[in-house]
């Protein structure tokens, strides 16, 4: 019987009643100043400032997750591709470096400066190795990027599956699976090749990725024919009126996942969900902030917020 | 003195209350681990979460009871001790078995739900009763059992 993360568990839903409701959200929306949008934001958060102090939490109750840390992939590998083209660049990477990571600044800067990729975790190596590689023989940013971003996927499945998760699983498909039609769509307006496909799609068992390589070389149309096909319906026709609707409808489905681990009493599904609403709830903070800076009108503020875990 | 039918008895004895004893001590051990989670982020919640850590405790009393009870009736407390055939010995063992076994299972069963209670307590203070209550359905089974293990000890001619 699964008892794992009892009490990690029960510190979550604790501090579930902080997290952000509708109404917050409403009242947020209709504040006319920073100052007052602070104020409110404060007084739900507490000493939860920002997604670190969150991850900070999660790994004071539960330090020897491998579940846990695969939610920090993504940051990891971004790290990765910052540090790379900072030191390339002669450029301080300390400004594009993104907490929390598994990855620490100095451990990716003696990485390359050293060439010691062993020191990075082993799921990092290789990527390492080629796109420093990539990098300093074709000067191509863009390319170097796919690499990493796909290697970042691929990681977050191959560890999903080895620590026999269901949840994460499904977190680091439905993930993969945002992220290629994002690619693809971009790759098929682009008119990029064949080769450069190969290397951007990573493929899950969301969507796979030959199909979706044939698709976006046929053209957009057929993309969203086989996404259509694939289940994937309301992307596409999201992706066709409305690319910020198809990144909120990435967020929202990533929601709906957690939403459903939330009901759980032990184990990681509700500490990752936790950590999953916390960072929708920032990103919905965020978008306030920025629309409200802008002047946007309060219809398109409201279209624009992921759904809430509350 | 038949001193197979004196230690199986005893064996007995100490089966009600080390198996019921276990099955508590680890569902007490559950509950607490997720008490001390939610008092480590809201200590004004610790009465609140310690009513549900107390609740899988019980099955360990109800071992100790039976063992009480068993001794007694042998008299290895207060009294002569009996003696007893090995058919009277199996009797007690036997006797023993129900708050054995479920004290056993339902203490971590109990505990399970309790610490799922104790999720209620963080979220929803308010609903902190139905938590109780659902943690303490479990006790039904342990009390059935401690009625019968009773009724068995009271029922051997000795």
């Amino acid at each position: 019987m699964k008892t794992e993360y009892a009490s990690a568990v029960a510190a979550v839903k604790a501090m579930e009643s902080t997290l952000m409701t509708q109404n917050d959200i409403e009242q947020l929306i209709n504040t006319s100043t920073k100052s007052e949008r602070q104020t409110l934001i404060d007084s739900r958060n507490g000493d939860v400032k920002n997604i670190s102090d969150v991850w900070e939490m999660l790994m004071t109750f539960a330090s020897d997750s491998k579940e846990l840390k695969i939610l920090l992939y993504r940051n990891d590998f971004h790290n990765l591709k910052a540090v790379l083209k900072a030191m390339i660049s002669n450029r301080d990477p300390e400004i594009y470096y993104v907490s929390p990571s598994n990855v620490t600044l100095e451990e990716l800067k003696k990485a390359f400066r050293d060439k010691e990729a062993d020191i990075l975790p082993e799921h990092m190596r290789e990527t390492a190795r080629s796109a420093y590689e990539l990098l300093t023989r074709t000067l191509d940013g863009q390319l170097s990027d796919s690499l990493i971003d796909c290697a970042a996927l691929g990681a977050m499945q191959k560890s999903a599956a080895d620590c026999g998760s269901a949840f994460m699983k499904r977190y680091a498909a439905l993930t993969t699976a945002c992220s290629d039609i994002k690619t693809a769509y971009r790759c098929s307006k682009m008119g990029k090749s064949r080769q450069f496909l190969e290397a951007a799609v990573c493929g899950s068992s969301e969507l796979d990725k030959e199909a979706m390589i044939r698709s976006a070389l046929s053209g957009v149309d057929a993309l969203f024919d086989h996404l259509t096909k694939s289940g994937y319906g309301e992307a596409a026709e999201l992706l066709k009126e409305n690319p910020a609707g198809f990144e909120k409808w990435c967020d929202d489905v990533i929601m709906e996942l957690a939403a459903d681990a939330r009901m759980q009493a032990f184990g990681v599904e509700p500490l990752a969900a936790y950590y999953i609403a916390k960072e929708a709830e920032l990103k919905n903070i965020r978008i306030i902030n920025v629309c409200k800076e802008c002047g946007t009108a309060r219809g398109t503020i409201t279209e624009r917020m992921r759904k809430l875990y509350v | 003195m038949n001193s197979m039918g004196l230690a199986l008895a005893i064996i007995g004895a100490a089966c009600a209350s080390l198996f019921a004893g276990i099955g508590s001590a680890k569902g007490v051990g559950l509950v607490g681990e997720a008490a001390a989670g939610v008092v480590s982020v809201d200590p004004n919640k610790f009465s609140k979460v310690l009513i549900l850590e107390l609740l899988p405790g019980t099955q360990g009393l109800y071992g100790l009871l039976t063992a009480i009870l068993m001794l007694r009736k042998i008299g290895i407390l207060g009294g002569e001790v009996a003696s007893l055939t090995t058919a009277q010995g199996l009797m007690f063992l036997g006797a023993a078995m129900p708050i054995a076994i479920v004290g056993l299972f339902s203490g971590i069963a109990q505990g399970r739900a309790a610490a799922a209670g104790v999720g209620i307590t963080a979220k929803k203070p308010e609903h902190n009763g139905k938590g109780i209550i659902m943690a303490a359905m479990v006790e039904t089974y342990a009390i059935l059992a401690l009625l019968v293990s009773i009724l068995i000890i009271n029922n051997i001619a000795v």
